[in-house]
């Protein structure tokens, strides 16, 4: 910002070559913005609008920018009893906070076991780590559900909560070793100097500096869990106890396929709580996926 | 002689502590079961016949389902598929991220919510991503063909995701729309991160605009570049809902990533032994990634 002197033409005169090639530039970016702004808010912008629409309405060959008559039955007809879109929300619920608490707690004690460990084998194990986050997990569900399968969970929520620890678990342990890593060894040995046991600078000193860490993990998990489609498609077959994600795929079919107003306001529904939690992470997700790939850090 | 070793190396006292080693278990443990196990499980599967609805035990056939697999015409088509989708979404998404990023650069203030607006699509679910993609595409209703009819672009609707050839780049539209603001979240931090002298010795040197951005700023976001495209592409390669919920990985094998193909042998024909196989060939693939993205972070840290 200080610049500004430096780079603005001295004698002011905004038709003087550089002027005008600046402020060219400028109208370009800003139609690469709207532009920009356009392709991602317009299908967000048509989700509610097709929501608010009666049936004939949304399924029109040339279809109203605004709703002509808005209407709300598109969301009653969520939670009438063909759509048990409650049991589905409840369930998506439960499950993906379940998951994201068990892994939270997984991942901070394994975390910081990773980051501060004597054991021999810590830095091959991180990478075993590392690399188990990225394993398909189609290729995992065939076993997986064998297994499942001997323990009785096929079809039980516990059971889907069991799917989901297998891709949050090694990101979970690989996120927290991260936000670990980041504190200074320094604020341990101070604590130690001042004669606290190990115990309590973990649970006094350490854990708290690293709360935007285990909260950035909690949330992942959550949305990773609450998008997830492939275990509740697999690990469960009865409807009432389906998650969002497949329970609506499984409904939205045959003669519903073309039930648009009722799929949008099935997504709206769907992509709320979503968004609230993504805008409470954004910043530091990323920083914590890209620890020491950013330029000068 | 051990014995004095580790009564030694236990005394060498607080540096040692067992106990914080010991707390790495419980999540070895999970990991052991829900991601060692079926992967063992899978490699010794991949080696036998073996359906799971028949209620026969795998029978060990050796090297036939491999055998079998490379001469299958749809490992190919799954492969070119596979390598569509997870590099053309990271191409597409990485380009335009970066576009975005230097042309928000300089927005301060108030006009800083246009960036966070412009994440907006990460934050939707993915079945909704398929839900919206559906609807926008639809052949008869959707407000695509409609635009494009009014253009006169088009003469008559395209039946996009049901069609062989528009459908795999459909899915991968939808997949650039939700993937491009993390790129752009990872540019614009990393151009925030470039030193303010390297930008003002260039500014001195009457360096502007264009130029600027490719011979000054670029190079600075290589390593930002090559990190979120392999986690964009290690994502893409697993990724199975969009595509499941959008297409089917229809129609015939059209959009049929290894993923879905997987899934398809796997729990619609509960061929588990050939399934494994293919699950075996595409864990060495992503193992070479993983080894790279391991290698890379490596040397960034």
């Amino acid at each position: 910002m200080t610049v500004t002197p430096v780079t603005a033409p001295p004698q002011g005169l905004n038709t003087s070559a550089p002027a005008r090639r600046r402020r060219r530039g400028k109208i370009g970016r800003t139609i690469a913005i709207a532009v920009a702004l356009f392709f991602a808010l317009a299908p967000l912008y048509w989700m509610v609008s097709t929501s608010l629409k009666p049936g004939i309405e949304a399924t029109r060959r040339d279809p109203t920018m605004l709703p002509n008559d808005v209407t709300a039955e598109n969301y009653q007809k969520l939670f009438s009893e063909n759509l048990p879109f409650g049991s589905f929300a409840v369930n998506s619920i439960v499950t993906a906070l379940a998951a994201a608490v068990i892994s939270v707690l997984l991942s901070a004690l394994g975390g910081y076991a990773l980051s501060r460990g004597t054991f021999r084998l810590r830095e091959p194990i991180s990478y075993l780590v590392l690399i188990a986050q990225m394993l398909p997990l189609v290729v995992l569900l065939g076993p997986l559900y064998l297994l499942l399968l001997n323990a009785e969970l096929v079809n039980t929520l516990p059971g889907l909560v069991v799917g989901y620890i297998s891709f949050a678990v090694p990101f979970g342990m690989w996120l927290m070793k991260g936000f670990f890593d980041a504190v200074p060894r320094e604020v341990e040995e101070a604590a130690r100097v001042d004669g606290y046991p190990r115990w309590q600078i973990l649970f006094r000193v350490v854990l708290p500096l690293t709360v935007p860490g285990l909260f950035t993990t909690g949330t992942f998990v959550f949305i990773e869990s609450w998008n997830n489609l492939i275990y509740p498609l697999t690990l469960i077959n009865t409807i009432d106890k389906q998650t969002l994600p497949a329970g609506l795929i499984l409904s939205f079919t045959g003669q519903f396929k073309t039930d648009w107003g009722g799929m949008m306001a099935a997504s709206v529904v769907t992509t709320l709580p979503l968004l609230v939690a993504f805008f409470a992470i954004q910043r530091s997700m990323v920083r914590g996926l890209t620890a020491g790939a950013v330029a000068g850090e | 002689m051990r014995g004095v070793a580790f009564a030694q190396r236990r005394r060498r006292g607080p540096q040692r502590r067992p106990w914080l080693d010991w707390m790495v278990l419980p999540g070895l443990l999970a990991v052991g079961v829900v991601i060692a196990y079926p992967v063992v499980r899978t490699f010794q599967l991949s080696t036998t016949e073996y359906n799971a609805l028949s209620g026969l035990d795998p029978r060990p056939v050796g090297t036939d389902n491999f055998e079998k697999l490379a001469q299958d015409p749809i490992f190919w088509e799954a492969l070119g598929n596979t390598a569509i989708y997870t590099f053309g979404s990271v191409a597409v998404a990485a380009l335009i991220g970066v576009v975005l990023a230097l042309v928000t650069e300089d927005m301060v203030g108030r006009s800083r919510f246009l960036k966070t607006l412009l994440l907006t699509p990460w934050a939707v679910p993915f079945v909704v991503v398929a839900f919206l993609f559906r609807y926008m595409f639809d052949e008869r209703t959707g407000i695509v063909n409609a635009v494009l009819t009014n253009m006169g672009v088009i003469d008559q609707g395209v039946p996009w995701l049901v069609s062989a050839t528009w459908a795999l780049p459909t899915v991968v539209a939808a997949n650039v729309w939700t993937q491009t603001p993390f790129f752009f979240l990872v540019f614009s931090a990393a151009l925030a991160a470039i030193p303010n002298d390297v930008i003002e010795a260039a500014r001195v040197d009457k360096t502007r605009g264009w130029t600027m951005a490719r011979r000054i700023k670029l190079p600075y976001l290589r390593n930002a570049a090559l990190v979120a495209s392999l986690l964009m592409v290690i994502s893409n390669f697993n990724d199975f809902a969009k595509i499941w919920a959008m297409t089917e990985g229809g129609p015939g094998y059209a959009s049929t990533t290894f993923v879905v193909w997987v899934y398809r042998l796997a729990f619609t024909s509960f061929d588990l032994g050939y399934s494994s196989a293919i699950g075996v060939v595409w864990l060495l693939l992503l193992m070479t990634f993983a080894i790279a993205y391991a290698r890379l972070l490596r040397r960034g840290t």
